[in-house]
């Protein structure tokens, strides 16, 4: 590999045949004279501009040329000249410099073309020089470079995280991963499961209990995940008839009055509230907004007046930490979009209750296409007040568009599979954390599992890893139609 | 068909011969001039001018003889690859190219670097060479002579090897039938042509460019004017030429097709007028005409001609083989002459 020039804080490299770089790989820059280093990470591969080029492809001949022939090269220079002709340009990044041994971020200085020696940085000595720790491992796969991606889950702490790529590229699996990783370190996890598709996270793939088995637990709203509503905040109750089932102000200031006046009378329940409102004097708008609030609310199952049926969810979370941490999986699969909508306010509105109340230390949130049932005002308040509280989120979406700018701009992680669509990647590109040259370059060319991963997990140095697999019960797959067809190829 | 076209083994060995003396050596590499202006200058036949007269000559129609006549194209190129302390490095890449049943095929060599110096210039032109090109001292300055005369010697030997090896076939070369030049010996392409009767093949040799003017026009210019295919005969005018050039062909401007140009073409003088122009007729009828150039002669020069991607392939190969140290213009005066060589700069 050769140095060829240094534009702004992006180097272009010739390297010819032989030296399989791939991109997303790291390259050293050693200035032999300077006795410093650069280290640069590929981010395009092109073909070399090589004068003459165009000539040779146009009068060599191939394969169904019509002209053939012998060539008599004594020398054997026609190899060399192919070898030149098959030169590549390596468009690379600049990350900062090496000088004894320690890293510095500096751009600003220009390595020799004729004192450098070019060559590729292992993602492990890469990891080594970033500082990229290991304290609580998370196993994520491999690098290009076959070493093992081991993350640090401490990095994940107190973070916002973002996986993001086309659809079945791998983004669930990846998200599982973490989960898995970050419950077997004790944490906490609450999984917004849209399609169930955690729902087997405990079972292997032959359907046997696997070593995760007692820390997952699994909660399908209206079956095992049911509430009462004298167990039910007020403001919560509020949340959920204003954001889920949108009632009007004025009924619900009405629903207000109601709601104190049968938790003076001690009966908070479905069945007294519905006839509350039946007789409450009111306007008859006010009281048809409030009555088919009700409905949904009864017709959701997800409340009960059974205190035997319902669950207590406060409890399941102060309980899964006690044991040293799992997984609670809110299966929201099949829901209508009120009733998932009113699930997520319950939930968020739960769980901000009780961290804000140091019950908890901290809860680890994954969101599964958040845009579906997370109402607007939230996502604001999950980067900046949720998190203070101890609530930290990893959003998982196919479509990158639907997380809100602001998000992007405050991720500390961001995990990208493969994206072909200029629209896509035109929104991963605003992310503070990612050179948008470097994300949109390599993730383009990203093959199905592998992920680009981005930001304080890795110290800002971007590392391609083929994403490992897991054994572990699958469903909630894309759907097909031609299902047994597509089994049978 | 060209089974036995032989590769000249002796110029193989010339050429590595003359790479032994390059080892270790400064290499100055030669970037920018385009060599096709320079080959053309190089074998272009000296000006010769035509009278007035001229303008009553004969315009010969042709008709196009389809026999299977075999129709051999064959084009040199040489290359200035650099210059070291002692000499220069040239490249040269022959290329033979003749129809088959299925379409075009070609024999190719080289490309053959040639170091040529002070010392082995003998080697390679006999005595009579002019001692101030090749000066070691006088860096910049390029031979175009010597280049030509490369390219004429390993022209020469490719020639002369296909028109031993073949018969009644038609042999196409690039250029003229002109001898007498520097480096152009009459003896040469007089036995060269000599061996090609003898296996009864025609040799039409076309220039792509003329320098023979009449009034101001070029020659090739006439026969333009004329429905083709016809061949204007320019060789019976009285041509003032010096006393060393011979022409050893019938000199003629060829328009052989329609929307094509004119080219000038020389036929072996000792073939008869008829002889030369049933040459050209099979020509015709056996051989694609692209704008009223022989495609084998088109495709050999397309396949020996050098491209700047070949030229770095050749430079770094160089450098790799033979240890050559590649500099540029300012280091090399500093390599030989240290810190007082800097005056000698422009
Ligand atoms: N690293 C991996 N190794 C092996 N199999 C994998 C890997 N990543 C994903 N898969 C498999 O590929 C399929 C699609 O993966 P997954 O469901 O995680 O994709 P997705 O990006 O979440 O898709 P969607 O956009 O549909 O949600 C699944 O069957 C999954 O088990
Ligand atoms: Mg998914």
């Amino acid at each position: 590999m050769r140095l060829f020039r240094k534009v702004g804080n992006t180097l272009h490299i010739l390297s010819f045949p032989g030296e399989d770089v791939e991109k997303g790989g790291y390259l050293l820059i050693e200035d032999m004279k300077a006795k410093k280093a650069m280290i640069a990470q590929v981010i395009d591969i092109q073909f070399a501009n090589v004068p003459g080029v165009m000539e040779e492809l146009l009068r060599s001949p191939d394969v169904e040329d019509q002209v053939q022939g012998d060539d008599v090269d004594p020398f054997g220079i026609m190899s060399q000249i192919l070898y030149i002709q098959d030169a590549r340009l390596l468009v690379c990044k600049i990350y900062g410099t090496i000088v004894n041994n320690g890293f510095f971020s500096d751009n600003n200085w220009l390595p020799s073309r004729t004192d450098s020696k070019i060559r590729k940085l292992s993602t492990e000595s890469l990891m080594k020089l970033a500082g990229i720790t290991k304290g609580l491992p998370i196993d994520l796969g491999e690098t290009q470079d076959a070493a093992p991606m081991i993350i640090d889950a401490c990095e994940l702490d107190g973070r916002l995280n973002i996986i993001t790529g086309k659809k079945g590229t791998g983004k669930s699996h990846l998200s599982k991963i973490l989960v898995l990783g970050l419950i077997e370190h004790g944490a906490t996890v609450v999984i917004l499961d849209l399609n169930g598709e955690y729902t087997n996270l405990g079972l292997a793939a032959d359907g046997t209990k696997n070593k995760h088995h007692e820390k997952i637990r699994v909660l399908t709203p209206a079956q095992n995940f049911k509430v009462t509503l004298y167990k039910t905040n007020l403001y919560v109750v509020m949340r959920l008839l204003t954001n889920a089932l949108n009632l009007p102000g004025a009924s619900a200031r009405e629903f207000r009055s109601i709601w104190k006046f049968l938790e003076q009378n001690g009966t908070l329940t479905l069945h007294e509230l519905g006839g509350a409102i039946k007789r409450w004097k009111c306007n008859q708008h006010v009281r048809d907004a409030m009555q088919s609030r009700y409905y949904a609310i009864l017709h959701s199952g997800f409340f009960t007046d059974n205190m035997a049926e319902a669950l207590d969810f406060e409890a399941v979370l102060t309980e899964t930490d006690k044991k040293g941490g799992g997984a609670i999986v809110i299966n929201l699969k099949d829901m209508a979009p009120s009733d998932r909508k009113m699930v997520v306010e319950y939930v968020l509105a739960k769980l901000q209750e009780i961290l804000s109340q140091w019950k908890l230390r901290a809860v680890f949130l994954f969101a599964e296409e958040a845009h579906l049932y997370l109402r607007e005002t939230y996502w604001d308040d999950i980067v900046t007040r949720m998190r203070h509280f101890g609530l930290f989120t990893t959003f998982i979406t196919n479509q990158p568009n639907t997380i809100h700018e602001n998000i992007y701009r405050q991720a500390d992680n961001i995990f990208l599979l493969n994206f072909v669509n200029e629209h896509d990647l035109q929104a991963i590109s605003r992310a503070a954390r990612a050179d948008a040259e470097t994300a949109i370059s390599i993730v383009r060319d990203l093959p199905p599992h592998y992920c680009l991963v981005l930001g304080q997990v890795v110290k800002d140095f971007p590392i391609v890893v083929k994403i490992r697999p897991l054994n572990i019960k699958t469903m909630g797959q894309t759907r097909y139609f031609f299902l047994k067809e597509r089994e049978k190829r | 068909m060209l089974h036995g076209v032989e590769i000249p083994q002796r110029l193989i060995e010339l050429s590595q011969k003359s790479m032994h003396t390059v080892k270790g050596r400064f290499l100055q590499p030669y970037w920018t001039e385009s060599f096709e202006s320079l080959a053309e200058t190089a074998q272009e036949s000296p000006p010769v001018s035509i009278n007035s007269r001229a303008l009553s000559t004969l315009i010969t129609p042709l008709t196009p003889v389809r026999d299977g006549t075999p129709i051999i194209g064959i084009d040199t190129s040489t290359i200035k690859i650099g210059e070291t302390e002692a000499g220069i490095i040239w490249a040269v890449r022959a290329a033979v190219v003749w129809g088959n049943n299925r379409g075009y095929r070609y024999l190719r060599l080289g490309p053959l670097p040639f170091h040529i110096t002070e010392e082995n210039k003998h080697a390679f032109f006999g005595g009579s060479v002019d001692h101030t090109f090749l000066n070691a001292t006088s860096f910049s300055s390029v031979s175009a002579e010597t280049q030509g005369r490369l390219c004429n010697l390993i022209e020469r030997w490719i020639q002369a090897s296909v028109s031993h090896s073949v018969s009644e076939s038609i042999i196409l070369w690039d250029g003229s039938l002109t001898a007498g030049t520097p480096g152009n010996p009459v003896s040469q392409i007089s036995h060269i042509l000599e061996a090609a009767r003898k296996n009864r093949n025609a040799i039409l040799a076309f220039s792509k460019t003329t320098t023979i003017r009449s009034l101001g026009w070029r020659i090739t210019d006439f026969a333009t004017r004329y429905e083709p295919p016809c061949l204007f005969e320019v060789a019976d005018l009285p041509l003032s030429t010096s006393r060393r050039i011979h022409l050893l062909g019938r000199i003629y401007a060829a328009n052989l097709s329609r929307g094509g140009r004119s080219f000038r073409l020389d036929i072996d003088r000792t073939l008869s007028r008829e002889q030369g122009i049933e040459a050209v007729e099979r020509l015709l009828g056996n051989e694609l005409m692209f704008q009223g150039y022989p495609e084998t002669l088109r495709l050999a020069h397309i396949y020996s001609t050098f491209t700047a991607n070949d030229v770095i392939g050749i430079q770094s190969f160089l450098k790799r083989e033979y240890g050559l140290k590649i500099i540029n213009r300012r280091s090399i005066r500093k390599a030989l002459f240290g810190p007082y060589g800097t005056r000698y700069e422009d």
